[in-house]
């Protein structure tokens, strides 16, 4: 049951040929998103494979910090800016403590491209809506970076993007950019706001059902924290949105993130190789919270 | 190529030639009442006697319960350098190996060839020759007959052995094998009385197996009863999450990775690890199996529903070490024969 979210062309890039051993990569810069959420913009070592390597927007890769472990996150930059990568991590355990406890010039190992990716080619030509929750952002912004350098292929674009304070939006600037640009309408949204807030007040599921965007010719692409993700899903199928057009990625935990540690399986499907890109039509047999 | 057949007194010797050659395992019974794959001390010919299989599956001699996977250095604050790991070229010769514990490496194969390619333990599969001996005398527990096995199964191996008294008839199976027999000595021709003696003996030993298992509907049924979680919970309810199942298993292959360190010298590390155990899927905001139920249930249907949707065989070999060896006597068997036809 791969659907459409299967690529079957991995293109893979093992240290010295074995899967498990991380590249070494610097990291260039360090930008603070939120209180608990940094994000790093790194660089391989080798500058043979900056240059070639490649990625598809919605794949993750394991981090390591040496000595302390390894841990899964997306890589939230477009495959199209080609001189660095990014990921966007919250400091929630041990990897990511002292992830953030490092620096520019920094080592840190890489391992992947890992997992599916977005389908790009099902979503060309289409109205594309996203719908992001919090962190869940980090997960999506591939693939919105990805699709504005290439605007004209989509048509309408609308994003509705929520967290629970305004001090937990993350990627600021990013939302700037979409907030001046005509080409994609934005609404923000936080389920509580402070004095300085002026923007709308609501929970992303509600907000969207109240915006109610429209569904000709349009695939939902969604994430965000679980909770958010279920309660989302039956809004969109209200709305309109067929089980396979809502799209949606999926964390777990993880360790070797190529389907042999048996830890992140979905049912038959793991999702570090079949996944963490889904259509609600694959899961949503599982819906009874084990995603 | 034919049979050829060997004196059981010749065994000592077989072993010490092909000692030269490979790193030979046998089975062995420790002082701790555990049996297990040990080095051949040279000398030690005990498990001639035995009649079926050791407590330690042969995995473990692929799958380590800790292995190093590479080593690194801190060359100064935030900077690290990463030494290769060598390439493993032992070569080993396992003698004793079970037909279950044969097939459940087959098993095995397929989830680590599958897209990626685990270096660790496909380099030691393919050093690794397999001497496999037929079972005369299975346990209680034992069901192989009911997953396409047979206690006398020579197919996943490269020498099978069948013990038809004093002597054991030899069939070869590979390339490897036949290489094997042909650099060997103390061989002898096999007779017709020979040959009904093997196969009176397999019969025999076929015959032992007590359990029954229907494998037919078993992905249909499960797949209806899966959401029933009353039905899972009462399933569920005496088994303690101890892990046992799994870390006895020879389908098992669940692994943790970590780091260690130590003065700025440290390394990477694999060890065996249990779905059954509460934090396996533990995340920071929420865990996905954190409820018993949901541990078993996802055991049982990733042996018997998921990995036969992804590779086409149950990971199963019915060598009964789970229904043996589970403090609380959860049985796997029963709960499979006492599944709902209808929910």
């Amino acid at each position: 049951m791969r659907g459409i979210t299967d690529i079957s062309h991995r293109k893979g890039f093992p240290y010295q040929g074995n899967v498990y051993l991380p590249h070494m990569a610097v990291i260039k810069k360090v930008v603070d998103e939120t209180d608990d959420t940094k994000s790093f913009h790194f660089s391989f070592k080798d500058e043979k494979l900056q240059r070639e390597f490649t990625f598809e927007p919605g794949q993750f890769a394991e981090y390591s910090v040496f000595g302390i472990g390894e841990s899964p996150f997306c890589i939230s930059s477009s495959p199209t800016e080609r001189d660095h990568l990014e990921c966007t991590v919250r400091r929630v355990g041990r990897v990511t403590n002292a992830l953030h406890r490092l620096g520019v010039g920094a080592e840190i190992g890489f391992r992947g491209p890992y997992g599916n990716s977005f389908p790009l080619d099902f979503l060309r030509g289409k109205s594309l809506v996203f719908v992001a929750g919090g962190i869940g952002l980090v997960a999506l912004r591939s693939l919105i970076r990805y699709v504005m350098d290439n605007r004209n292929e989509y048509k309408k674009i609308d994003i509705i993007y929520g967290a629970r304070r305004p001090s937990d939006l993350c990627f600021r600037y990013d939302l700037d950019t979409w907030e001046k640009s005509e080409t994609v309408d934005i609404i923000t949204t936080v389920d509580k706001g402070d004095s300085d807030w002026k923007g709308r007040e609501g929970f992303v599921p509600q907000v969207l059902e109240q915006v109610a965007p429209s569904t000709e010719n349009a695939v939902a692409v969604v994430c965000g924290p679980p909770v958010m993700i279920r309660l989302t899903f039956p809004v969109l199928e209200k709305l309109g949105f067929t089980p396979e057009r809502i799209i949606t990625t999926l964390e777990k935990r993880m360790k070797c993130g190529i389907g042999k540690c048996g830890r992140c399986n979905i049912g038959n499907l793991y999702v570090c190789r079949d996944g963490p890109v889904f259509t609600y039509e694959q899961i949503r047999n599982f819906i009874s919270k084990e995603f | 190529m034919t049979d050829k057949k060997i004196s059981k007194n010749d065994i000592a010797e077989l072993l010490a030639d092909w000692n030269r050659e490979f790193t030979v395992f046998t089975p062995k019974l420790e002082s701790d009442n555990v049996s297990k794959m040990v080095e051949w001390d040279g000398k030690d010919t005990d498990f001639l006697k035995w009649y079926r299989n050791t407590l330690v599956p042969c995995k473990t001699l692929f799958l380590p319960s800790m292995e190093e996977m590479f080593r690194f250095e801190k060359r100064a604050e935030g900077h690290y350098h990463l030494e290769l790991p060598s390439v493993e070229k032992q070569k080993r010769l396992i003698f004793g190996i079970r037909p279950c514990d044969a097939k459940a490496l087959t098993i095995l194969d397929m989830t680590f060839e599958d897209t990626y390619q685990d270096p660790y333990y496909l380099s030691k599969r393919t050093n690794t020759i397999l001497i496999g001996i037929g079972c005369t005398n299975p346990y209680d527990s034992c069901f192989c007959t009911a997953l396409d096995g047979n206690p006398s199964n020579p197919t996943d191996v490269d020498l099978f052995f069948t013990d038809i008294g004093d002597e054991f008839v030899i069939e070869t199976t590979t390339e490897a094998g036949n290489t094997l027999m042909s650099k060997s000595k103390h061989l002898q021709e096999v007779n017709q009385t020979d040959e009904t003696r093997t196969r009176e003996a397999r019969e025999a030993s076929r015959k032992k197996i007590i359990r029954r298992l229907d494998t037919e509907h078993l992905r249909g049924k499960l797949s209806t009863i899966f959401e029933n979680k009353d039905y899972w919970e009462g399933i569920a309810a005496k088994c303690i999450s101890c892990g046992i199942c799994t870390l006895f298993c020879p389908t098992c292959h669940c692994f943790d990775i970590s780091d260690e360190m130590l003065k700025g010298k440290g390394r990477r590390l694999r060890s065996l690890d249990s779905c059954s155990f509460p934090q396996y899927t533990k995340m920071p905001t929420e865990n996905p199996r954190g409820e018993k139920w949901r541990r078993v249930r996802n055991r049982v249907c990733h042996k018997y529903v998921f990995y036969p949707i992804n590779f086409g065989v149950i990971a199963c070999t019915g060598c009964g070490r789970c229904i043996r060896l589970c403090p609380v006597n959860w049985d796997i068997n029963q709960v499979l024969n006492d599944l709902p036809d209808r929910v």
